[in-house]
């Protein structure tokens, strides 16, 4: 009896803590979305109120005058889909090379891919910034993707998919004639399309979030993606907090629709393959 | 492996495509940030050797010695902190079961799916002195004058506050992994220590953790890489220029990003980028040899 009431009361305590642990996580989420309603007298206001006393959507239509984020949007996930069909194309065309197929120099390139996650473009922003100078690629789309097409954890990952598929599947597809194009085509890329999926929700996220090459390599306001408009927020230094508030809503809020609906794949993608090298 | 000793056309073109753009992106840059970190140069009228000059330079600079130590900084409270914290989350999470632990997941994993960007810039605002969150309720609960709740203002705090922004934005990516971890564990040991009448707590520290010693490692690897390569919440968080104030918050990729592209001393930004690139070096040998030491169940 006395041990089933403590095991109750060690179950409210655990329940009391994680809940009270989940509410601080997502707290700044609900202030900031309550902060974007509120008019700007309101939020500078030093007395301390959680909800709006009124409620408005003028930082909202301030917002999109002040700032393009429609074409900020259209920037950014033109750019983040595109790197992302590349990553993933490059990724099991390079990873079925280096699993199943025999060339000289193979292990020396592989390792060379491997060796490119030590030097990051955000290491040897000069050099790039030059070159993208001299293919007079500043204020490019082309410019903006380049540094990211290829990605040495992606090629890592799918080459330890595909090495696991039997090389018999690959042996009898050449045998009845197809050629390594079409074997890459037919055989090996609907084996891998599951891992296919973690690998693009990651870059498209990770690319959708860059920051540090969009800042060097774009100094035209067209060309601007999300993350360079919110940080035209933060140069205010808080003058405009009902403003900044309502732009970061418009930022976050779709990314956070998209993960309540596919929370489970995000989770379990992110936890599968650990994180970004 | 498939036996093909002929050269195909999928191979020529596939292994070349890779090889041209790593040179392009990597190789290349590598070699041309080395050369500039020999050269005095604003890439547009002046381009001189000077030998060493930027290393003699850069070791009597305090402000990289400043930056350095940030770096360091960052890195010794921001790994622990994250590891403890998403520790305790995850073994508070892996005692419940069904909807509940989904539930908890998915809150706890909000703010890793947002952006850095928002993340900081809405933290930059609840940090503010005045219409912040926190100087809010502390000020109304403990009545201290929101005027000398200076968070990211102060440079004693600076810091700190951008470490603890870090710490909440990554906390669930780190708490599912470490589940993820515990999920593997075999049943049986920990069945063996209850009947020999080891406590809750003893098994944590003397099974679960030992056990979780693969994901400790890489959890600790990727975040001290983070933190070495650590630019956007300090560039988002404390204004104009970033890095102040007073220094406080400035960290290597900020000042290499400053004496570049503000400075044009492109020459002495590439140094600092070289020195970036060896600590990072020696972060990843470190990683690779704690991964090599076998450990058993």
């Amino acid at each position: 009896m006395k041990y089933r009431v403590r095991r109750k009361i060690g179950q409210v305590v655990l329940h009391g803590v994680l809940l009270l642990g989940g509410i601080l996580m997502i707290a700044p989420f609900v202030w900031m979305v309550l902060s974007s309603f509120k008019p700007s007298l309101e939020v500078i206001n030093v007395e301390f109120g959680f909800f709006p006393k009124t409620w408005t959507f003028a930082n909202y239509l301030r917002v999109f005058q002040e700032v393009s984020l429609g074409r900020g949007y259209f920037n950014s996930i033109l750019i983040a889909s595109g790197v992302t069909l590349s990553v993933l194309l490059s990724a099991t065309a390079a990873g079925y090379l280096f699993s199943k197929l025999r060339f000289r120099g193979r292990d020396q390139l592989f390792v060379l891919t491997l060796a490119s996650v030590m030097i990051p473009p955000h290491i040897v922003l000069v050099p790039l910034y030059t070159l993208m100078n001299r293919l007079q690629w500043i204020n490019t789309y082309q410019g903006l993707a380049f540094p990211f097409l290829m990605s040495a954890f992606g090629i890592f990952l799918m080459r330890q998919f595909i090495r696991g598929i039997p090389n018999d599947l690959v042996e009898a597809a050449r045998i009845d004639g197809a050629s390594d194009f079409r074997i890459y085509w037919s055989v090996i890329l609907p084996l891998v399309r599951s891992s296919m999926a973690v690998l693009g929700i990651l870059t498209f996220l990770w690319n959708y979030d860059e920051f540090l090459w969009p800042l060097v390599v774009v100094h035209d306001n067209r060309m601007m993606t999300i993350p360079l408009i919110l940080g035209h927020f933060t140069q205010a230094e808080a003058k405009f907090p009902g403003e900044s508030m309502a732009a970061c809503t418009l930022v976050v809020a779709p990314v956070l629709i998209v993960y309540a609906f596919f929370q489970s794949q995000f989770v379990k993608g992110m936890s599968m393959t650990g994180l970004k090298a | 492996m498939v036996k093909r000793k002929s050269l195909n056309t999928y191979i020529i073109f596939v292994a070349s495509l890779v090889l041209v753009y790593y040179v392009l992106v990597c190789v290349w840059p590598f070699t041309f940030n080395l050369y500039l970190s020999f050269r005095k140069t604003d890439l547009l009228t002046e381009n001189k050797f000077i030998g060493l000059g930027n290393f003699r330079f850069l070791w009597k600079d305090p402000v990289f010695w400043r930056s350095l130590r940030n770096n360091i900084f960052y890195l010794a409270v921001m790994v622990p902190l994250g590891i403890v914290t998403s520790l305790f989350a995850a073994a508070l999470i892996y005692r419940t079961t069904g909807a509940m632990r989904k539930i908890y997941t998915a809150l706890y994993f909000a703010p890793v799916v947002t952006s850095m960007v928002a993340a900081a810039l809405i933290w930059q605002l609840l940090y503010h002195p005045k219409i912040g969150l926190f100087a809010q309720i502390l000020s109304s609960l403990f009545r201290i004058d929101p005027n000398n709740l200076t968070f990211l203002q102060n440079p004693a705090t600076a810091l700190l506050c951008i470490i603890f922004m870090d710490v909440w934005k990554d906390s669930g990516l780190r708490t599912v992994i470490f589940l993820a971890g515990m999920d593997e564990m075999p049943d049986s040991i920990f069945e063996s220590a209850k009947i020999e009448g080891a406590s809750e707590w003893r098994q944590f520290f003397t099974l679960t953790v030992p056990l979780l010693r693969p994901q400790l490692i890489f959890v600790g690897a990727i975040y001290s890489i983070n933190a070495i390569r650590l630019f956007v919440p300090v560039y988002m968080m404390t204004g104009n220029p970033p890095g102040g104030p007073a220094n406080s918050t400035k960290v290597l990729a900020i000042q290499m990003y400053q004496e570049a592209f503000y400075g044009l001393r492109f020459g002495y930004g590439a140094t600092i980028s070289m020195i970036i690139f060896a600590i990072l070096v020696g972060l990843v040998v470190l990683e690779l040899r704690s991964f090599e030491q076998r450990w058993e169940y």
